[in-house]
């Protein structure tokens, strides 16, 4: 997943398509870190009837929820900057835009 | 050696040129404002530099420092003889050099940076003279090269812009060259003050001390102008004529001399050179040098130009004369700083006058000059015969030790070496006077008169050349202090050389 | 006074649109004031360290390793220069809000930023470190784009995407030391690396750290993104990106090897030697790159990716000397890259001109910005005393030191005295066309000089630049601890 958004990233030439790639990114690193906090047999670390004693660590999540929040803002950011470049060039093509220029 | 004292006077000596420089750039629109400020400066620093001197010669050493640059290596200044020496023949020519070019430049445009950067010069020169270890040398030396650079540039167009590209080229290399060795004289000693007399000698890596010598050597050479580094000199000819007076008779090319009698005396010291055998290699670069660039003088049309290949010839005589680390060369090599720098700037100041006051700029349209203007000529005459080495002259007195030392040191082809470079002197110093002063002019040309504050310190000048020539223990110019000076690089006691 | 540090500046961050919303010149004073006190604190902060070692600081009152901590150590002492750098900058953007659409906006974005520089350099924690560095990243792409010009939008989406990939790598990183170490803490994860028996794992930790953080640093060649974001942005943005924001990647870099210290020999190793061969060739090719250009800020930006070849030379070369000179160069550079952006930026604004050519002989139009420019671009290139000799002295000395075979040592010795020589080339091209070439343009013969605003800060930052070197000793000392710590690992 990480090398697909990889790719995209660096292969596409559409700037929001590079975002989504950069998305994709996100999402795999997301998803290791919170594989990373799974323990066998765990349960979910909330207290209530029925736990065990062991539960699934509770910190990947909370730097997970973190990262999603920051990825968000950071897309927010790219999208609003690609608008403007839509408005200012006519063209989101990153090719197009460097041959613009020149 | 006698005691080492806390003063503020080196500090100052180099400030109040500078200060005169800042107050210059800021107030100096003004004429009368940059004229006073102009003239106030050099005279206060000539006082506080001549004002140290009776302490030295009692064997007192001045020092001051501030902060430290790096740890143990202080940005500091340290009087010594060789240093005060020095910084006593650049702030007397200042003040000659100042009233000249208060007289030369009026009119032109720009004389607010000229003047600041004139004063900055001379600052940064006695910053060398007084520097306490290598860095602090350094520290100055490269802002020579950076404070001269707009006055070499004063007059602007595409020659000078060439010229002034050249001269970079050649020290900045210069510098990276001086800045590689001091890096790795720290990295072998541990310091790089120049209080003693060898910091390298307790080294014993021939391939590093080869490195050293070859870097420092080759980074001073530069401004001092051995060949094959000289060729920034020539064309940077095209600055107004004080500027090239300052240059080539005061600050950079005898920092670069002043330099590599550090390295030599201080940073290596007499007995390891001894050791090592480097000098005789300098040395022989050094006498090529002086006759090459006689020969290249010789077929010179222009003044200009003679003079700057003559100055090549004769800074080679202080390289000379250090290489071969007897006493009395020693004493050549450093009262030789003192003899070329008034000699030259007298020939500098002539050259500019009849400029000012003819036009004339090449040798074949000199003819009967001598007779409009008497009085620059006769300081011309003077001068040029003091580098021929006639004696009662200071080239004279040179040359003398000069010989003395190439004896003592076994080297008496050096001797010979010295009659052909007077006689090649004289091949080119005499048929100038001969066209100044036994050729009728075909058709006489007007001559401008030239401002008194433009003769005047020519005549000084020339003046100071005959005394440095028949008095060399007359009170005029400290002797003395060369010796001293000698002495301790030598680690003599009492001994006169 | 240790987590005010931070707290400050994004407490005021979140105040201030909502006090001064519609008042920019009061918003000035407000954000001037806080970068300050910032810096007075961090300054106070850093007064106590050599007496107390470290500080350290556990938010909330959790100890650690379970709660978040903030640590104040020597490396950290830095965040006196972030702050001063940003309170000189937003006093220089005082009259910018001519060209910045929301000049409120703007200020609370640069106090984020600060913020986030001086978080990243307390974090005691990885995550924290994250958080911090993406928050001082998203304020700079921001930043860029901040102002009307065209361009700048492009230029922030490219420095965006790299940014944000390398911000991933090093999440990633994080994610891989939580599982194989299950700490965040620093001290923590070093002290429970030298346990783990994952080689290929550590490795893949320790590289994605490193990549991510060279590309923050912009280390040739992952420098691409850098030349477009610092030449297109508002000239105290591209202050503060280029003296302070590509540091972060060293600190990151740094705070990594300290990191890995106890745990990846072998490895560690070849990555210094990675490191110095990719700090020699940065160095160079900086430099011409920086020589060929035609556009003054474009120069100013590749000149940073020289210095910070310069830096991550000396780390790799890890002697005591050299490391020192590095961390002493982040800090030296900082401020004379700072002033060099200012002045350059007062140029550039004053004039609408970009190309050095066309300002020429401005020198004689606006003398005092021209002469810092001038004066900057010969600190930078480190004549003594000036501040970028001391850590190029320091960088030079660990080459001699290394006991490398003496081609290598001579090339590298050749390295760090060729791009000083190059940065000079670069600078006198600058100072000629400034003070030595007659004008060929007429927005240059009508330009005026800059306003006290701009002009103040800029002369206090280059005049700190001419004469750092002088405090060079006392700097060296300061940092001599980390620097044996990293080299005696």
């Amino acid at each position: 997943m990480f090398c697909t958004g990889l790719y995209i990233l660096l292969v596409r030439q559409n700037l929001v398509k590079k975002l989504i790639g950069l998305n994709i990114m996100e999402t795999a690193v997301f998803a290791f870190i919170v594989t990373t906090g799974m323990v066998e047999g765990g349960d979910p670390p909330v207290l209530g009837a029925g736990t065990g004693p062991v539960f699934v660590s509770p910190l990947p999540h909370a730097l997970v929820l973190t990262g999603i929040v920051v990825a968000v803002s950071m897309t927010a950011l790219a999208l609003a900057l690609i608008v403007r470049i839509k408005r200012e060039h006519g063209t989101i093509e990153l090719d197009e835009l460097i041959r613009a220029r020149q | 050696m006698g005691a080492e004292l806390f003063d503020l006077r080196p500090a100052l000596a180099p400030l109040v040129s500078a200060i005169c420089a800042g107050l210059v750039m800021l107030v100096g629109y003004r004429p009368g404002w940059r004229a006073g400020l102009a003239l106030a400066a050099p005279v206060l620093k000539f006082g506080v530099v001549w004002s140290m001197l009776p302490g030295a010669l009692a064997g007192t050493t001045y020092r001051i420092s501030f902060g430290e640059v790096l740890p143990g290596l202080a940005f500091a200044f340290r009087v010594d003889a060789l240093g005060l020496f020095f910084a006593l023949v650049s702030s007397t020519l200042w003040i000659a050099a100042t009233v000249y070019a208060l007289a030369y430049m009026r009119g032109r445009p720009g004389q607010q940076r000229f003047f600041g950067f004139f004063a900055l010069c001379v600052s940064t020169t006695v910053g060398i003279a007084f520097a306490e270890n290598l860095m602090t040398l350094f520290v100055f030396y490269e802002l020579l090269t950076v404070c001269t650079y707009p006055l070499l540039m004063h007059d602007g167009g595409l020659r000078v812009r060439r010229a002034g590209r050249r001269y970079l080229v050649y020290t900045l290399s210069g510098g990276a060259l001086i800045l590689a060795g001091m890096l790795l004289v720290w990295h072998l000693a541990g310091t790089l003050s120049l209080a003693g007399n060898g910091i390298l000698s307790g080294v014993d890596s021939r391939p590093a001390l080869l490195a050293v010598f070859v870097m420092l050597t080759a980074g001073f050479g530069v401004k001092a102008a051995i060949m094959p580094l000289h060729a920034w000199l020539p064309s940077a000819m095209v600055a107004p004529v004080p500027v090239s007076a300052l240059l080539h008779a005061v600050a950079v090319v005898k920092a670069g001399a002043f330099g590599l009698l550090r390295v030599i005396y201080n940073v290596f010291g007499v007995d390891l050179m001894r050791e090592l055998g480097y000098a005789q290699v300098l040395g022989a670069v050094a006498g090529a040098t002086i006759i090459l660039a006689s020969i290249v003088a010789l077929r010179q049309q222009r003044l200009k130009p003679l003079l700057a290949w003559s100055t090549i010839s004769q800074l080679s005589y202080i390289v000379l004369a250090a290489s071969l680390l007897t006493p009395a060369a020693a004493v050549a090599a450093i009262i030789h700083l003192a003899n070329q720098a008034f000699a030259k700037i007298t020939l500098f100041f002539a050259v500019g006058a009849i400029e000012r006051g003819t036009g004339k700029t090449r040798i074949d349209e000199l003819d009967g000059i001598g007779y409009r203007m008497p009085l620059v000529m006769g300081a011309f005459t003077v001068a040029s015969l003091s580098f021929i080495g006639v004696p009662l002259l200071a080239g004279f007195i040179t040359k003398w030790y000069l010989s003395l030392g190439a004896l003592e040191a076994g080297a008496g082809g050096y001797v010979a070496l010295l009659a052909v470079s007077a006689l090649l002197n004289a091949m080119y110093w005499l048929p100038i006077l001969y066209r100044a002063f036994f050729r009728r002019p075909e058709s006489p040309a007007p001559v401008r008169p030239v401002s008194l504050m433009m003769r005047l310190p020519t005549l000084v000048c020339a003046i100071y050349v005959v005394i440095l020539g028949i008095g060399a223990e007359a009170p005029a110019m400290p002797f003395v202090l060369a010796e001293s000076a000698v002495r301790f690089a030598f680690g003599m006691h009492g001994v006169a050389p | 006074m240790v987590p005010l540090v931070f707290l400050l500046p994004l407490a005021a961050a979140a105040l201030l649109p909502a006090l001064f919303g519609a008042r920019p010149r009061l918003a000035w004073y407000a954000a001037l004031a806080v970068a300050l006190a910032t810096t007075v604190a961090a300054a106070v902060v850093a007064g106590a360290l050599p007496a107390a070692g470290e500080l350290r600081y556990a938010v909330g009152g959790w100890a650690a390793p379970l709660g978040i901590e903030l640590r104040f150590d020597r490396i950290a002492a830095v965040t006196v220069a972030f702050g001063a750098v940003t309170a000189l900058a937003i006093t220089f953007s005082r009259t910018l809000t001519d060209s910045v659409p929301r000049p409120v906006l703007f200020y609370t974005l640069v106090l984020v930023n600060l913020g986030g520089l001086n978080g990243f350099a307390l974090a005691a924690d990885l995550f924290n470190l994250f958080v911090f560095m993406e928050l001082l990243s998203v304020s700079a792409y921001a930043l860029v784009a901040a102002t009307r010009q065209p361009g700048a939008a492009l230029a922030a989406i490219k420095y965006l995407l790299p940014g944000a990939v390398s911000s991933l790598l090093v999440l990633f990183a994080i994610g891989v030391l939580f599982a194989l170490t299950g700490s965040l803490n620093m001290a923590d994860v070093g002290a429970r690396l030298a346990g783990v028996e994952a080689p290929a794992a550590v490795a893949l930790a320790l590289g994605a750290l490193t990549v991510g953080f060279l590309v923050k640093a912009a280390l040739f060649p992952l420098h691409f993104w850098l030349p477009d974001a610092h030449s297109a942005a508002p000239g105290p943005v591209s202050a503060l990106l280029s003296a302070l924001v590509v540091k972060v990647g060293v600190l990151g870099l740094l705070r990594t090897f300290e990191l890995f210290g106890a745990a990846a020999g072998p490895g560690l190793l070849r990555l210094e030697t990675l490191l110095t061969v990719l700090g020699a060739v940065a160095v160079v090719a900086g430099a011409v790159a920086a020589v060929v250009q035609h556009e003054l800020k474009r120069m100013l930006a590749y000149s940073t990716v020289s210095n910070i070849g310069y830096i991550v030379l000396g780390l790799g070369l890890a002697t005591t000397a050299s490391v020192a000179g590095s961390i002493a160069h982040v800090f030296y550079h900082g401020l004379t890259k700072a002033g060099l952006f200012l002045a350059a930026a007062a140029l550039v604004d004053r004039t609408g001109l970009h190309d050095i050519d066309d300002l020429r002989g401005l020198g004689h139009r606006m003398p005092w910005s021209a002469t810092a420019l001038s004066a900057g671009m010969i600190a930078v290139a480190g004549v003594p005393p000036t501040a970028g000799f001391v850590g190029k002295w320091q960088i030079a000395l660990g080459a001699l030191e290394g006991g490398r075979p003496l081609p290598v040592t001579v090339l590298l010795v050749t390295v760090v005295l060729g791009g000083a020589l190059l940065a000079l080339a670069y600078g006198i091209r600058v100072i000629n066309a400034l003070f030595f070439r007659a004008p060929t343009h007429h927005r240059v013969v009508a330009a005026r000089e800059a306003p006290l605003s701009m002009l103040v800060p800029l002369v206090v930052l280059i005049g700190l630049a001419l004469s750092a070197g002088l405090s060079g000793a006392a700097v060296i000392e300061f940092v001599r601890p980390v620097a044996e710590a990293f080299v005696g690992r």
